[in-house]
């Protein structure tokens, strides 16, 4: 799952980097409303998390273009200003969620993993698919109850899996959405995690759509 | 109108000034006209006494007897008729040999009677002037002369009663008094009319100034005269300033929260998730000083808008994107918000961002209660715009609801949000003299009613 966090702090900006990460996000960052706007517009992102108040551009009028250029993943903002007339501004312009600055990180984690579930149709915040389920909450996957260990990479993959289950994903959007914009993409390290993933599952969980990508599905 | 207003209304002291010198200048002139014809009138009559004395004078003759006649009678026909008014009366003047005689001659319209002319002797060619009691009791004018014929002194007299003098003067003092009473009215009715018609600005200024106070313009509108034009500009540049101020302490408490906030934020989350003293005691106190920010800025901003003239925000958009912001951040309940229709009438006297945060936090608290339903009605109540709130949640017992509106108490503390809520509604809706009270609620919860200034 790859997350857009876009704040001018850099402290805080730093803080919620390392909370996302740590809870398994891939994070790409902005610290002003103008590259907010061009990262946000150029690359797909499953989340956004979203400071009202930037240089150049505020939050606002960031999430405006975004909306009205089509971009529509879920967008949690962050407000100082403890008002309803900032939190209507906010959810008119096509905010999912917001969330008042100061806040604690676990808020922060459990607001985004219910505004992802929900944008992708799933309303338990444990995700099931046949014997695999996956705890969003704690990030943890196991097979008929026996607990899986899997390295980030491999957590990534198949969690952006399992948020699409029984869709088509291809290589390039699983490669956009487990690596950060700055990290030195290859489309063939996507393969080397999909074999190293099936071998943990059970067969035929994964299957190959030819020349398309990769689906989850519960085994016929 | 008690007569101290009545001393202080502009009206009634034009008023009163301007009639007070129409009578005056009404009294002066009728007085004046009507000496001036009386005077005339008085000349007159002794004007033409002197005629019918000088004409006696001529006429008087001694015939050859020696008897005293007229050679001719006088020509007024009033002479000849019993006591018409007007005498002539011939007396001999005591002298040498000779004693007074009173009336050896005397007109015919004196019949029997005898004119007694006070003691006096005019020196020759002297016309003299008295007042006397007539045969009939009436006052007479009457003049007189002494004249000596074959050295015998005679004093001739007429006289005339004096209602035909004061006959005319009446007349005249009649119809003055009439025409000056007319005179009079018409200046009352112009000196109302002019009063009336130069104070209407003044009383549209006032229409003017109720309208922006009920919230129904931000400005003095409408055309006024040259003279009141700059109290209204001046006034309507104080409005406009007051709107600038409170905007910019907004914009300012808004900046302040902002610069506040994000060093809080970075504070909590170096501090959270770390069991130690030092770290537990950041993140309580990084807490309540949200609250704090949350609450002073709150009541900061609704303070200064409360003192801002002609702000009025119509109900539905306000409740409308409310809703919106509800059905979103509580998405994961599935509540079904029931908005019954609102007219487009139901206008809060305030300030729109007051508004939203009155009913936003209302209906924020109903959310997190509410099972499946919420229900938001509004109507007109005596000048009063009541919206009520009601949930189908567990509501909160009757001898609680007073605790829950004082400040910072929440029902539960396990539940979000920082239970000021209610008391920061409270005492928004007493800065604008509205009142917020709780109830059961026909749903089953709690009914929450916000009563709030109506605009007209």
């Amino acid at each position: 799952m790859r997350i857009l966090v876009v704040e001018d702090e850099p402290m805080l900006l730093a803080q919620l980097v390392e909370g996302l990460s740590e809870a398994g996000y891939v994070v790409d960052t902005a610290n002003n409303g103008a590259d907010a706007h061009f990262i946000g517009e150029t690359e797909p992102f499953d989340a956004a998390v979203l400071d009202i108040g930037l240089p150049q551009m505020d939050g606002i009028t960031v999430l405006k273009k975004w909306r009205a250029t089509g971009r529509m993943m879920p967008v949690l903002i962050l407000t100082a200003r403890d008002g309803w007339h900032e939190k209507v501004a906010g959810i008119d312009a096509g905010a999912d969620d917001y969330l008042t600055k100061p806040f604690h990180m676990e808020e922060l984690l459990a607001r985004l993993r219910a505004l992802i579930r929900r944008t992708s149709g799933h309303a338990s915040a444990e995700l099931v698919c046949g014997p695999l389920t996956l705890d969003t909450r704690s990030s943890r996957v196991a097979v008929d109850g026996r607990a899986l260990t899997l390295t980030s990479h491999e957590y990534r993959v198949l969690s952006y899996l399992m948020h699409h289950q029984g869709e088509v994903v291809s290589r390039g959007s699983l490669t956009e959405h487990i690596y950060a914009q700055d990290f030195d993409r290859d489309s063939n390290t996507v393969e080397v995690f999909i074999g190293r993933l099936r071998k943990k599952l059970p067969p035929g969980l994964i299957e190959t759509v030819r020349g398309l990508g990769y689906r989850l599905a519960k085994p016929q | 109108m008690n007569p101290a207003a009545s001393h202080r209304s502009l009206r009634v002291r034009l008023l009163v000034g301007t009639l007070f010198w129409i009578a005056a200048s009404i009294l002066v002139a009728g007085w004046g006209l009507g000496n001036l014809f009386r005077q005339h009138v008085e000349l007159q009559f002794h004007a033409e006494l002197k005629t019918h004395l000088d004409q006696l004078t001529a006429q008087l003759v001694v015939d050859p007897q020696g008897r005293l006649t007229l050679s001719a009678p006088l020509s007024d026909p009033r002479l000849n008729k019993p006591f018409a008014g007007l005498y002539w009366q011939i007396d001999r003047v005591a002298a040498v040999g000779k004693p007074a005689a009173a009336a050896v001659m005397r007109s015919r319209s004196l019949w029997d009677q005898v004119l007694v002319a006070p003691e006096d002797t005019p020196l020759d060619g002297e016309v003299h002037q008295h007042r006397v009691t007539g045969p009939d009791g009436a006052m007479l004018g009457l003049v007189e002369r002494t004249v000596r014929i074959d050295e015998m002194p005679l004093r001739l007299i007429v006289a005339a009663d004096e209602r035909l003098m004061i006959e005319p003067v009446e007349r005249f003092n009649g119809v003055l008094w009439l025409a000056l009473g007319a005179l009079g009215l018409g200046l009352a009715i112009a000196a109302l009319v002019q009063v009336i018609i130069g104070l209407a600005p003044l009383r549209k200024l006032r229409d003017a100034l109720g309208r922006v106070r009920n919230g129904e313009s931000r400005q003095l509108e409408g055309d006024f005269p040259a003279e009141i034009m700059p109290l209204v500009e001046e006034f309507n540049a104080v409005l406009a300033q007051n709107t600038e101020i409170v905007q910019r302490a907004r914009t300012h408490a808004g900046n302040l929260a902002h610069a506040l906030k994000t060093p809080l934020s970075v504070l909590a989350n170096a501090a959270n998730g770390k069991d130690e003293a030092l770290a537990r005691l950041v993140v309580t106190q990084v807490d309540s000083a949200r609250k704090q920010v949350d609450y002073h800025l709150a009541r900061a901003q609704a303070a200064a808008a409360v003192r801002l003239p002609g702000a009025r925000t119509p109900l539905k958009p306000v409740v409308d994107g409310l809703v919106r912001t509800m059905q979103r951040i509580h998405a994961e309940q599935n509540l079904e918000l029931l908005v019954h229709p609102l007219a487009a009438a139901l206008v809060f006297r305030g300030e729109e961002q007051d508004l939203q945060e009155m009913l936003g936090n209302l209906l924020d608290n109903a959310c997190k209660w509410a099972v499946h339903r919420i229900e938001i009605n509004a109507r007109i109540e005596q000048d009063n715009l009541e919206i009520c709130v009601d949930d189908d949640g567990k509501g909160i017992p009757a001898d609680q609801r007073d605790a829950m509106i004082r400040r910072g108490v929440r029902a539960d503390q396990q539940m979000p949000g920082t239970g000021l809520g209610l008391s920061i509604v409270d005492d928004l809706a007493r800065l604008y003299g509205g009142l917020l009270t709780l109830a059961n609620s026909p749903l089953g919860g709690l009914r929450v009613t916000l009563t709030l200034p109506a605009a007209r």
